[in-house]
């Protein structure tokens, strides 16, 4: 058995692959089981060493690579069709919002007109017998907001700055196509759009007369008829 | 059925073919390093899971989160070291999510019987005694487990790794031989050596 004293120093030269020095190399010379467990350990270490390398370097299978590869042009792939997709669901919900938001502004102003309309038509009481007049009808606040949009000069811009590029769906193999004809639009980026300064597209406001209703001149039918 | 593709008629057609020329000089640069790199990132997983099909999975996970990553990376010259930690993090997040197969491991780790006390030659080709080492080395800090299994692989001198892991050679150095020592104290005992008196 080796000497306890001597354990910790033969294990630390034995982990530090030096040999031995000084009083422990003097002592090994003398100490045949000192020596044998130096020599054990250092046997210890160089399995743990090989066995290492044999950890470290474990043969790398070939098919690795192959399938890292693949993998990337999955991922490369997948990048380029994930955008259409998103924006497809994208696009499919906003259209969902507009048409709700829609059909709940038409469902109001249905609701409201014949109110308005039945209030403005109305009769007055035949007591009264002042002249009926007609307001001009309220202009349409949908047509309105249209009009705001012809008339807003920056909406171009910002359509050729690029904020709010349009997309759209065409077949691969005119997509170069349509990329070369969108740069020659570029090219007029500055000229007017038809429909901003197209006179016609911008409408008046509608403007609607009083009607004129005459006063009615009742008679008596024995009148008439002496008459 | 015609393949349609999405486009943004606004852009130019430099723009589109900019963008594809750049991603194919990214996948370019990336292919150049795969050849070299790719065997690292396996054989840390493999260092860290002891299992062949995971560690070709991880290897195969952390090339992938590179290249997604590659254009982010400044310096290219380090991208040995960040492919080695990308590897090291995920092989180690994937051995913690693998319970029962750590449990597998500790039950197969703890033999009925010691081997008997043998060469160094014979120990390192026993079977059994690199399940030992494996399972002694899972044991290990992260720290030092990462700059042994480096130290380990061919061609990775003290300096590489330390330049590869930004510490220096003393660092190093300091972590092999604390590694190595304990790894030899849970080993002793399956080599049937030093019973001191």
């Amino acid at each position: 058995m080796p000497c306890q004293h001597y354990k910790d120093a033969l294990i630390e030269a034995a982990a530090s692959g030096a040999q031995p020095q000084g009083y422990l190399h003097a002592h090994l010379n003398v100490c045949l089981d000192c020596r044998a467990a130096f020599e054990q350990e250092q046997s210890l270490f160089s399995s743990i060493d090989a066995g290492l390398h044999l950890t470290a370097n474990h043969e790398v299978p070939p098919s690795l690579l192959p399938r890292v590869r693949a993998r990337l042009d999955e991922a490369a792939a997948t990048r380029r069709g994930w955008m259409p997709q998103w924006f497809a669901l994208a696009s499919a919900a906003l259209m969902v919002v507009a048409f709700l938001a829609a059909r709940a502004v038409w469902r109001t102003n249905v609701v409201q007109k014949p109110i308005e309309t039945a209030r403005k038509t109305s009769v007055p009481p035949p007591e009264n017998h002042s002249p009926v007049v007609v307001r001009p009808v309220e202009k349409n606040p949908v047509s309105q907001r249209q009009f705001a949009i012809d008339k807003n000069p920056l909406a171009p811009e910002t359509l050729i700055s690029g904020k709010t590029m349009p997309e759209v769906l065409v077949p691969r193999d005119q997509e170069i196509l349509l990329a070369e004809y969108a740069a020659q639009w570029r090219l007029h980026a500055h000229a007017p759009l038809l429909a901003q300064d197209s006179d016609a597209t911008i409408l008046p406001p509608l403007q609607v007369a009083p009607i004129q209703i005459a006063e009615l001149d009742v008679k008596l039918l024995a009148d008439q008829k002496s008459q | 059925m015609q393949e349609l593709v999405l486009v943004q008629p606004g852009r130019t057609v430099g723009d589109e073919l900019g963008q594809r020329a750049a991603q194919a000089d990214t996948r370019r640069e990336f292919e150049e390093r795969l050849a070299e790199c790719g065997p690292l990132a396996y054989r840390v997983a493999r260092g860290v899971l002891r299992n062949t099909a995971d560690a070709e999975d991880v290897a195969q996970e952390a090339l992938l989160r590179a290249y997604r990553k590659f254009d982010r990376l400044r310096d290219r010259n380090r991208f040995r070291a960040w492919l080695v930690r990308i590897a090291f993090r995920l092989a180690l997040d994937r051995l913690r999510s693998g319970k029962r197969r750590e449990l597998r491991d500790t039950l197969w780790s703890q033999p009925e019987h010691q081997p008997p006390a043998a060469t160094a030659e014979d120990l390192a080709a026993s079977t059994e005694f690199q399940a030992h080492l494996e399972s002694a080395l899972a044991e290990l800090p992260g720290k030092l487990r990462l700059v042994l299994l480096l130290a380990a692989m061919e061609g990775h001198t003290i300096d590489k790794i330390a330049a590869m892991l930004g510490i220096s050679a003393g660092t190093v150095k300091s972590r092999i031989f604390y590694a190595r020592k304990q790894l030899a104290e849970k080993l002793r005992c399956h080599a049937n050596i030093i019973k001191t008196r």
